[in-house]
């Protein structure tokens, strides 16, 4: 049989793009943009095969698990590959208007970025947790990288915050590897969802793991570093941190959950669940209370973090309505959120500052980035029809039918407050300011790619039988009852 | 007991505490220049560990990368801080008694629960040690960790050089452009690194060369290339300045590359990726391993340099 | 208990002595020494448990592992120290916190630097 050679591709190609982009430096935005539109292409040529097999693995260099590293393409995989890519694209057209003009950002941001996407993209198609690691670490060394380009005091200290936070992270991740790998002598995931047990090394890289990867993914608590670094970077930096980097730990977290601890860990589900709620309530009001728009923006991602993590306690009694709410989410937020910042990136620019009280009628001199922030907020809050809605849809669903109250009520209230948030900034950007201020013009590219975006997260609610089958292929839910099981 | 036995045994643990207490020295020091001078102790000391666990590979690379190399970057980056920035003028430790108190009962709960981890372990374990020891032949190497690192794991290898790749690139985005030599070497420098170049340059390739079949391979040679590249900077030597713009580029970027071309093979012979085909195996990976020292080693040299050599106008 | 126990065991207190000074050590040096102890010490366990192999061959893996591992860790450092640097040209001092209120009226668009 021929071995199953198109998986790499997602890999390779911005890869290649990256080397290419770093050697003939003067090319690098055109390169840039020639990678980012091969690596659609390229995921869509993937999609036939898989709807017919369901999942797609290749055993890089012939060597099957355990000796070798894998691939895997399922569903679940393919919707984060297609979020990242079609994010991706938008913030590549978006950067190559906004770093014009300045030569060294240019020659550092593209290759960054596209290692940033190689790293993403290898992570999704992983199935072998020590390989895991080394694109953790590609993942987090690019973002930090990526973050301190805005120079600044504030983005250098919150970048060398983030990078320390995320290296710890990554150790603490290495270390239950390796407990895992002298447990049941293989690093592959699947092998070893067959091996695990409930045993003290199972427990204890469980724990280690787990912290390591929530630090990664800023659940509350373990939020503190995330507002300051996502706030100081360049817009469309802030924008893939919060749309792409912070859902490769949790998909990470996700994919290890399903096939390894759910069944071990039903105390640790109902904590993280407990941990998202005060995250869904503490962010919100930490955004509400903000007076810099991109702070406001990067406080509202610590709460959309939070129902993510409501998932986890409900999909004991309904396994894929929790897990396909909480996916769905991931994928309206990385769209919606990515529109929000590239929308306060052309307000910054605009007005030369993101002080939510001097707006100053933004939205009859830049009507289309209010209307992107405003749309992108709809699917924020959650109001139908868009994917925001769908989620915390799927997931009021799945606490309604194992009468679960209380989680049903924090899904509400994040979204009144997410409203009261939103419409603080809409309020301001009606109103005339007290310091009216120069304006600088915005190139009317940047403007239209946060309004795509934005239409995007709100149009993904309309397609929710494509994509719950699209996520559905390969079984990625119920393949082991044990995720099921309390 | 033997008396061999107990001797082992006392030197064990006499190197496992060593370890421990180099360890807390350095970190606890108040003198930035003297946790760094025991922080390379330290990584000597682990290099002997791993001589007395029976992984020479490990050993080299860490006197050579782990001591050797992060020594020389922390002391360049030490002599590069602002004097003011050298101290803190916050207190280094306490937040408090109760908070300290709190977080060492919490960090010796973590070692506990770690210790319980490890001691209920299966005593013994075989591990992958058959199942590589089988696909040896096929690999055209010998040296069983080679074998692993460059054959039955290149993907893994691969993405690491990607990230030596990736950190230089942040490194350049970070500095501005930098760095002619500060001063001029003295001539016992300068005697000393015509001497030294060649012979680490004749050590690399030994290593590089050795790694089929012993202890070393091409992370190892990198190193010393990157450590003899160290030298020549020390001593004020720099590129010419025709040769810092892509030639530099391709150089650094080689490694990668000629991973990913000798990976594509397979894929015109309906193989896997990477799966090099067996005849050609070994040269293959030697191959690799010849570009990847070349680039770790320019790497890690132009790491220490810490910013971008200049060129003429991009 | 073996050389390979007494080895892992000092493995997890390295990371456990790291950790400490990465939390509480003030300045960046010393949490990033902190950050390479306590990869030290997740090496350490990942190969010496390797020696558990009956045949006392170790297991090449883990070993292999390592070296990725040490490699890596160097690449981070790298970064690290770059980044400590600026922080210190910057602000003056190299330790976080040192931002904390020059920056709240949020005036200067970012990533437009000259």
């Amino acid at each position: 049989m021929m071995a199953d050679n198109a998986l790499i591709a997602p890999i390779l190609i911005p890869l290649l793009g990256a080397l290419l982009a770093f050697l003939l430096r003067r090319w690098a935005r055109p390169i840039g943009l020639l990678t980012m539109l091969m690596l659609v292409i390229a995921l869509a040529g993937l999609v036939p095969g898989l709807l017919e097999t369901g999942s797609r693995a290749l055993a890089i260099g012939g060597w099957d698990a355990p000796l070798g590293v894998g691939l895997r393409l399922d569903g679940l995989s393919l919707a984060m590959l297609l979020m990242t890519a079609a994010v991706g694209l938008a913030i590549s057209l978006y950067s190559a208007v906004y770093f014009s003009g300045q030569p060294r950002l240019v020659a550092s941001f593209w290759p960054l970025w596209l290692l940033l996407l190689t790293g993403l993209n290898a992570l999704f198609l992983a199935t072998d947790i020590f390989n895991l690691y080394v694109t953790l670490e590609i993942l987090g060394l690019a973002a930090v990288a990526l973050a301190a380009l805005a120079g600044g005091a504030e983005a250098l200290v919150a970048a060398m915050r983030y990078l320390l936070v995320s290296l710890l992270g990554s150790l603490a991740y290495l270390l239950g590897v390796a407990l895992l790998y002298h447990a049941y002598g293989t690093v592959d995931l699947i092998l070893l969802s067959e091996r695990i047990a409930p045993a003290p090394a199972a427990w204890a890289a469980l724990g280690l793991m787990s912290a390591g990867l929530l630090l990664k993914t800023a659940l509350f608590p373990l939020h503190f570093w995330l507002p300051a670094a996502h706030a100081s970077a360049a817009a469309p930096v802030s924008a893939l941190l919060s749309a792409l980097v912070v859902k490769g730990s949790f998909y990470l977290l996700l994919r290890l959950w399903l096939e390894l601890f759910g069944g071990l860990a039903g105390v640790a589900s109902i904590l993280f669940g407990l941990l998202g709620a005060a995250a869904v309530l503490w962010g919100s009001l930490q955004a509400l209370i903000q007076s810099r728009l991109k702070l406001l923006i990067a406080y509202s991602t610590v709460a959309q973090i939070g129902y993510l993590f409501l998932a986890f306690p409900l999909a004991i009694g309904a396994a894929t309505t929790a897990w396909t709410g909480a996916l769905y989410l991931a994928v309206s937020h990385g769209l919606a959120k990515a529109a929000m910042f590239l929308a306060a990136g052309n307000l910054l620019r605009f007005g030369g500052h993101d002080r939510i009280a001097d707006l100053d009628r933004v939205v009859q001199r830049l009507p289309l980035s209010i209307a992107a922030f405003a749309l992108a907020g709809v699917s924020i809050m959650g109001l139908p029809p868009s994917g925001g809605f769908i989620g915390k849809w799927l997931l009021l669903e799945a606490a309604l039918d194992q009468g679960q109250w209380g989680w049903a009520i924090v899904i509400l209230l994040g979204g009144v407050l997410a409203a009261t948030y939103v419409f603080k900034v809409l309020g301001y950007a009606f109103t005339q300011s007290e310091h009216p201020h120069q304006a600088k013009p915005v190139p009317a590219l940047m403007e239209w790619v946060a309004f795509g975006l934005a239409v995007a997260a709100v149009l993904l609610g309309l397609i929710v039988a494509p994509l719950l089958a699209l996520l559905g292929l390969g079984d990625p839910f119920g393949a082991h009852p044990m995720a099921a099981r309390p | 007991m033997e008396p061999m036995t107990v001797l082992n045994w006392a030197i064990d643990g006499l190197l496992a505490l060593l370890l421990l207490w180099l360890a807390a020295r350095a970190l606890a020091s108040p003198e930035l220049m003297e946790s760094v001078v025991l922080f390379v102790g330290f990584g000597l000391t682990l290099a002997m560990v791993w001589v007395r666990l029976a992984a020479p590979d490990i050993a080299l690379a860490e006197a050579a990368i782990g001591a050797g190399l992060t020594g020389a970057l922390l002391l360049a980056a030490l002599a590069r801080l602002p004097r003011g920035a050298r101290e803190t003028d916050r207190d280094e430790g306490a937040r408090g008694r109760l908070g300290e108190l709190l977080l060492m009962l919490l960090l010796a709960g973590l070692w506990g629960g770690l210790a319980l981890a490890i001691l209920s372990l299966p005593l013994e374990s075989s591990g992958l040690a058959e199942w590589v020891a089988g696909a040896l032949d096929e690999t055209g190497v010998g040296s069983p960790v080679t074998a692993v690192l460059l054959d039955l794991r290149g993907y893994d290898t691969l993405l690491e050089m990607v990230v030596l790749l990736l950190v230089l690139v942040g490194v350049w985005s970070l500095s501005k452009v930098n760095a002619r030599p500060d001063r001029q070497a003295g001539t016992m420098l300068d005697r000393l690194t015509r001497l030294y170049a060649p012979v680490m340059l004749i050590i690399a390739g030994y290593l590089l060369w050795a790694g089929s079949s012993a202890a070393g391979g091409a992370f190892q040679a990198g190193a010393v290339l990157g450590a003899a590249g160290v030298v020549l900077i020390l001593s004020g030597w720099r590129l010419p300045t025709a040769l810092v713009g892509w030639p530099l580029r391709l150089l650094l970027a080689m490694g990668v590359l000629l991973f990913l071309v000798v990976g594509a093979i397979p894929l015109g012979l309906g193989a896997a990726w990477l799966d090099h085909p067996a005849a050609w195996s070994g040269t293959l990976i030697l191959l690799i391993e010849i570009a990847a020292s070349l680039s770790i080693g320019a790497t890690l040299a132009l790491l220490f340099l810490g910013a971008q050599p200049e060129e003429d106008q991009p | 208990m073996s050389v390979a126990i007494l080895y892992a065991l000092t493995g997890a207190g390295l990371f456990v002595i790291g950790l400490h000074a990465l939390i509480l050590r003030a300045h960046l040096l010393r949490k990033i020494l902190g950050f390479n102890v306590m990869g030290s010490g997740v090496f350490l366990v990942l190969a010496a448990l390797a020696r558990r192999t009956p045949s006392g061959i170790p297991d090449p893996v883990p070993q292999a592992m390592v070296i990725t591992g040490i490699v890596v860790a160097i690449a981070a450092t790298a970064l690290a120290l770059s980044l400590m640097l600026r922080v210190a040209a910057v602000t003056g001092r190299a330790e976080l916190g040192a931002a904390g209120a020059c920056h709240e009226d949020g005036d200067t668009e970012q990533g437009e630097r000259p």
